[in-house]
């Protein structure tokens, strides 16, 4: 799939890609608004003739001790059977546990147990879907001190013994970073470039804990200058993927969405242009 | 403490939900952000999405109580009900038994129907469309093998009796509205069913919610009509009939 910058497409815009399809890289669904039958899935089956598409879970919950839950797994298959999209992901985290489904995106600690957990629930998703599938870096706003790896440790061991790709949130990046202190030039530096699939990127919210600002990914803003300069040097390291531009809380006019994705797509492009620079 | 997986996440939801666990305090990482406001972080994100979620599945519940009443009713639901399955629009199934449980806390007698009603057209719009009946398909049917077919609703159609004027508070309640409405004492009787690329509901009279009762327990156009005459001598079968049919509301027959 080409390396353009795309958007995830929500209910509020739906109408208006019905009636103008407008020109973007490929679009981005939430595979959990989409498993029960809606108008809605009508309307994106209806646009799938003319965008690629990503399907992007957020409910797999890929983390849980107890496996995946094979009803949900069986409604997923059916969705992506129905779409055939050309990317599919969900997140390094944990959601469900003991029957409970807690609508979070939950931190693991990074250790083999937990690693063995995620690559065996990994292995079980890709083998009912009969495809690669792959994982994003969830952003951080804690860490277990009985963690015994990094997070681009623990990642590219999934990647590595799963066969998964990942999918590189920059927001989270930048999100987990400031929360947990770490340096993202080191965090990048540990990562398997050549797993990464698809780059995801987003706004963040600073919000106030305890006297200290925690920043927390919310999607609810533009892209903040550091994550586009972080996105820069993502391009730099592991050159271009196809890319997300997230919106999902007060989402703004289609346009400001689309101006987003076209930011990325200029970013995206200067990285080929240097690259083709370079290989000349 | 090194917790087992299993073990952490058992304890991270019972300190998200029924209040503060030391040992995963303890097990959390701080620094000059302690580690339990680094937790309230996920209880937060808990509590607030899913109370949106429930926002978007009861409209009309949240325009008649206002919305920070509406969340703040919400967390007391999702804390004695978290969701079990990641689908967020067949969350809430038993929201109405709990507003109707907890009536004291909202003091709005009508307010449990209300969520029915939201619910009812959230299993609607949730629904897999089939073809309608057409006038056409009845053409060239006797007289006796009409009265004898089930006429079966499109899939998702409930049947909601109020002892309040549900349509009329609904209607009421509608960000367009300009009248209020008087509680006078008369019920209502809707049947709730998808309706193009949304849901809707039709107001029936009390004969009318009996034959429409008869033909979701899959009787047969006689049977319903004779269950509809006992409740009304004076039940109009071609005008409902006509009605339902205009509104779309069988499905085709291939899809007996």
């Amino acid at each position: 799939m080409r390396s353009a910058a795309g958007i995830g497409l929500r209910a509020p815009h739906m109408a208006a890609f019905e009636r103008q399809r407008p020109a973007t890289g490929f679009l981005e669904i939430h595979a959990e608004n989409y498993l029960v039958h809606s108008p809605l899935l009508a309307k994106v089956e209806g646009l799938r003739a003319d965008y690629a598409f990503s399907i992007h879970a957020v409910g797999l919950s890929l983390g849980s001790v107890d496996g995946l839950d094979e009803s949900h797994l069986a409604r997923l298959a059916r969705l992506v059977k129905r779409l055939q999209p050309e990317l599919l992901s969900d997140h390094v985290s944990w959601s469900i546990v003991g029957g409970h489904y807690l609508n979070d995106l939950l931190p693991l600690p990074y250790t083999e147990e937990a690693l063995e957990v995620v690559v065996r629930n990994v292995g079980r998703l890709q083998e009912k879907l009969r495809r690669q599938v792959s994982v994003e870096n969830p952003a951080c706003y804690l860490r277990f001190s009985h963690s015994t790896m990094s997070e681009p440790e623990f990642l590219g061991e999934v990647a590595r013994r799963s066969g998964c790709g990942l999918l590189l949130d920059v927001n989270n990046i930048h999100v987990s970073a400031h929360n947990l202190r770490l340096d993202p030039q080191a965090w990048l530096a540990g990562l398997p470039g050549e797993a990464i699939t698809e780059y995801h990127l987003a706004g963040h919210a600073v919000n106030d804990a305890d006297g200290e600002p925690i920043l927390i990914d919310d999607h609810g803003s533009r892209v903040s200058a550091a994550v586009w300069a972080l996105f820069a040097d993502v391009l730099q390291h592991f050159g271009p993927r196809p890319t997300v531009v997230e919106w999902d809380t007060d989402i703004p006019a289609l346009s400001v969405l689309l101006g987003e994705a076209a930011q990325a797509d200029r970013v995206l492009a200067q990285r080929e242009v240097s690259d083709g620079v370079r290989a000349a | 403490m090194a917790f087992a997986l299993r073990e952490l996440q058992s304890v991270f939801v019972a300190h998200l939900v029924d209040g503060e666990r030391p040992e995963l305090i303890a097990a959390v990482a701080g620094d000059s952000i302690p580690a339990a406001a680094r937790l309230r972080v996920h209880r937060h994100h808990l509590f607030d999405s899913l109370a949106i979620a429930l926002a978007a599945t009861f409209p009309t519940v949240q325009r008649v109580v206002g919305e920070d009443f509406f969340r703040k009713f919400a967390r007391l639901f999702v804390a004695a009900n978290l969701p079990v399955q990641p689908v967020l629009s067949e969350y809430g199934a038993n929201f109405a038994a709990f507003v109707e449980l907890n009536e004291s806390v909202h003091a709005l007698p009508y307010l449990a129907d209300v969520a029915r009603l939201d619910w009812a057209l959230n299993v609607a719009f949730h629904t897999a469309d089939v073809s309608r009946l057409e006038p056409a398909e009845l053409e060239g049917l006797s007289m006796g093998a009409l009265a004898a077919a089930p006429l079966p609703f499109v899939p998702g159609t409930t049947l909601l009796h109020s002892a309040h004027p549900l349509d009329r508070i609904w209607a009421a309640s509608q960000p367009a509205a300009t009248e209020g409405v008087i509680l006078d004492g008369n019920g209502a009787r809707l049947l709730v069913f998808r309706s193009g690329e949304d849901a809707s509901f039709l107001a029936l009279g009390e004969s009318e919610g009996v034959f429409a009762a008869a033909l979701i327990e899959e009787k047969t156009l006689e049977q319903a009509t004779e269950s509809a005459l006992c409740a009304d001598p004076a039940f109009d079968l071609p005008k409902v009939f006509t009605r339902l049919l205009a509104a779309k509301l069988f499905a085709a027959t291939q899809h007996k």
